[in-house]
């Protein structure tokens, strides 16, 4: 009882208070009912130095375009915003598991977008999003172990898909010999173990190297020792640039063909790297639907803002962000719960294609039916699966003439 | 047969000269950050986790001069060498010796300084890799032709002038006034005071010492490698093996340990292979790079735990 009393006691307090402040301060704004002005808070955890730094980058450009239109646009009947917060991860697990905890357990956001590293999303899902309720959507893995986590949603496809592909590329191109190397983290490994189980060859060498490695030297010389001609590279773009330049010191680029995948292109690998120290470089990348007019009007967007056309990482984010405003205003509440049971749904059919959260609002009231919509985004159709992943194109690339040059859909 | 063992050995040794040749270019760089290493924890008796960081600020500084001015990287090494040296007093002023020497304190506050260093070379230069603007890469022909290993102009350089600094630092530390009274206060601090040296000079030379070598050796672990914000820091854990192998606190430890340390790193194929050959041991590679450098350390701790060189009289 005296609790009780206690209670009324200092809600009383604290309303006079509140009135105190509206009629001084005019603050009606802020303390209004249930802070109606406020945005949505969600999270983001990213890449935005260490190795993966290049993918941060696009990452903070495709999610200033979409929180540009649903900011335009508003959430809900009350047309509120969408704030992101972000926080970096160094492009490791550990870093990345801080930062989550910073975003979930301290500033309590019900959907957490994040992040680029296998290992990062991993760690992120098992050590701070399991026995939560809040919704995880990695904006960039790839690697096929977060298929295993059905809660773990993502907006790019898994990696199984390329690792396949890849060792076709390879076949085909005529080496029955490949020595390997990997980045000896979730990423790397579960790439290596679809390429191996996918590729018809003999793998003559699985090397394995850290992230950071301050050198690799004698990886390349234990790749060397196996005598392949073919070498393919998973691992990320710094650790990409000390390999290159130290096969090009020792002349190993002349009788080596290179093959690699999605993070062995980057604009700072071509920067810190001597011309023709790869070219003839082969690999395949996930990519965006190029012919698809929703991807072209969001690559006119992209050059108008940026000034240089949108990689399929830009893609993904934006389809992150765009989903989860989405979602959120489908939702009955702004609640993990209340958003986890439609973010599927609205990637799905039944419904009716829309591409964009004003297209949603058009179709379908806040907390309406998820199954009236279908979103298809800037990256694809998405169709997040009973395992969370969406469904994946892939490319084919060639580094030319110390550029990137564009080859056969893979699907 | 004894006869043919000799022969054997070379062409072992040949076989994997590769290794050899990287492992002197890795070891260089090893030696000129754990000989700081070393020296500030002689001083000071705390082991300063800034001290990788500070390598990269030697490293961001020849990209100013280097890569911003234009300037030749030759003068950008130099300027690297003097602003590290410099950076590193000036964080001894006004960080550390306000501490006064307390171990545990002075340990996390480096800890601190080391983010401090990254946030703002991140600022400064942004998270990108760089290089820099000089040529000395592909192999020496003659070397190539003629030991059938690849030696880079710039593997050479690194090599070289690590020899020179090292070569000066001993003559300093052994043949001058200030080297004497170095190795004095290294030794006891208090004692030195008493008998008139001015410890908080030959401190402060300390400092500028470490500094500068700890600049020389991120020029060229930038040169090695590519120049970014966290290049230094991964280097971290190997120079505290090399520098705890060598006998915490001696240079010529630190020297010692260095080259054992880089030597074991870059050697890891070859040392999996020969520990492949024996029975019931598995043969390993390159992956466990790391793994061996420790292993040899903690192995040569068993046998003397003061460290190769520690517990002698050297600074």
């Amino acid at each position: 009882m005296a609790e009780n009393s206690n209670h009324g006691m200092n809600r009383r307090d604290l309303l006079k208070a509140t009135g105190a402040a509206v009629l001084v301060g005019g603050l009606a704004g802020c303390v209004g009912d249930d802070d109606a002005d406020e945005p949505y808070e969600i999270g983001m955890v990213d890449s935005l130095t260490g190795t993966l730094e290049p993918y941060g980058e696009r990452n903070e450009r495709g999610s200033e375009l979409a929180l540009e239109h649903i900011n335009d646009v508003g959430i809900g009947d009350d047309d509120r915003g969408l704030e992101l917060s972000v926080q970096d991860d160094e492009s490791l697990p550990e870093p990345a598991v801080d930062a989550a905890r910073v975003l979930v357990e301290e500033e309590g956001v019900p959907l957490l977008i994040g992040s680029v590293g296998s290992g990062a999303s991993m760690g992120i899902h098992e050590s701070v999003i399991q026995g939560t309720d809040t919704v995880h959507i990695s904006q960039n893995s790839t690697g096929a172990v977060l298929t295993e986590e059905p809660d773990l949603l993502r907006t790019s496809p898994s990696g199984a898909g390329k690792g396949g592909h890849l060792a076709n590329l390879i076949s085909d191109d005529g080496y029955d010999e490949v020595a390997l190397t990997y980045v000896n983290n979730d990423y790397g490994v579960s790439l290596r173990d679809v390429f191996e189980e996918n590729y018809d060859g003999d793998v003559l060498a699985t090397v394995a190297h850290e992230e950071e490695e301050p050198s690799l030297s004698a990886e390349v010389s234990e790749m060397e020792a196996t005598g392949a001609e073919a070498w393919l590279f998973i691992t990320y773009a710094e650790e990409f640039i000390v390999f290159v330049n130290e096969m090009y010191d020792r002349g190993l680029h002349e009788e080596i063909q290179f093959y690699g995948a999605e993070s062995t292109i980057a604009d700072s690998i071509l920067e810190n790297t001597p011309e023709g120290s790869h070219d003839g470089m082969v690999g395949t990348s996930e990519s965006a639907p190029e012919d698809s007019p929703v991807y072209q009007d969001f690559e006119s967007r992209f050059q108008d803002a940026y000034d240089t056309s949108p990689t399929v990482w830009a893609c993904y984010t934006y389809d992150a962000v765009m989903l989860s405003a989405i979602a959120i205003h489908v939702a009955d509440e702004f609640d993990g719960p209340a958003i986890m049971d439609v973010i599927r749904d609205v990637t799905n059919d039944p419904g009716e294609v829309v591409n964009s959260l004003e297209e949603a609002k058009e179709i379908v009231d806040s907390g309406g039916d998820p199954d009236a919509i279908n979103y298809e985004g800037v990256s694809g159709p998405i169709e997040l699966d009973e395992n969370g992943d969406p469904t994946g194109a892939y490319q084919v690339y060639e580094v030319q003439s110390h550029e990137y040059v564009w080859g056969d859909v893979l699907t | 047969m004894v006869d043919q063992l000799p022969a054997a050995f070379v062409e072992w040794i040949v076989s994997n000269g590769q290794l050899f040749a990287s492992g002197l270019v890795f070891s260089s760089i090893i030696i000129l950050g754990s000989i700081g290493l070393a020296l500030v924890y002689a001083i000071g008796d705390f082991p300063s986790f800034a001290h990788g960081d500070l390598m990269t600020v030697g490293a961001y500084t020849a990209v100013v001069v280097n890569v911003i001015l234009g300037l030749h990287l030759a003068i950008g090494f130099v300027v690297a060498m003097v602003v590290t040296a410099a950076v590193a007093l000036g964080t001894d002023k006004l960080v550390f010796r306000p501490l006064e020497g307390r171990a545990i304190e002075l340990l996390i506050t480096s800890i601190g300084v080391a983010f401090a260093y990254r946030a703002l070379i991140h600022m400064g230069f942004g998270p990108s890799s760089r290089s820099y603007d000089v040529g000395g890469r592909g192999g020496i022909e003659w070397i190539r032709e003629t030991f059938g290993v690849t030696v880079t102009p710039r593997g050479a350089t690194i090599v070289l002038t690590t020899l020179v600094l090292v070569t000066a630092l001993h003559l300093v530390l052994q043949y001058t006034t200030l080297g004497r009274m170095m190795r004095a206060t290294a030794e006891n601090k208090e004692l030195a005071r008493i008998s008139g040296i001015r410890t908080q000079r030959v401190l402060a030379a300390m400092w500028l010492i470490g500094g500068a070598l700890a600049g020389a050796g991120g020029v060229f672990l930038g040169l090695e490698l590519v120049i970014r914000p966290r290049l230094g820091f991964s280097i971290l854990v190997v120079l505290f093996a090399a520098v705890i192998l060598g006998g915490i606190g001696s240079v010529y430890g630190a020297m010692l340990g260095g080259f054992v340390i880089g030597m074991a790193h870059e050697l890891t194929p070859m040392i999996g292979a020969a520990v492949g050959a024996v029975p019931l041991l598995p043969a390993f590679g390159s992956e466990y790079d790391a793994a061996v450098a420790f292993v040899i350390m903690i192995l040569i701790l068993i046998v003397k735990p003061t460290g190769i060189i520690g517990g002698k009289t050297s600074a």
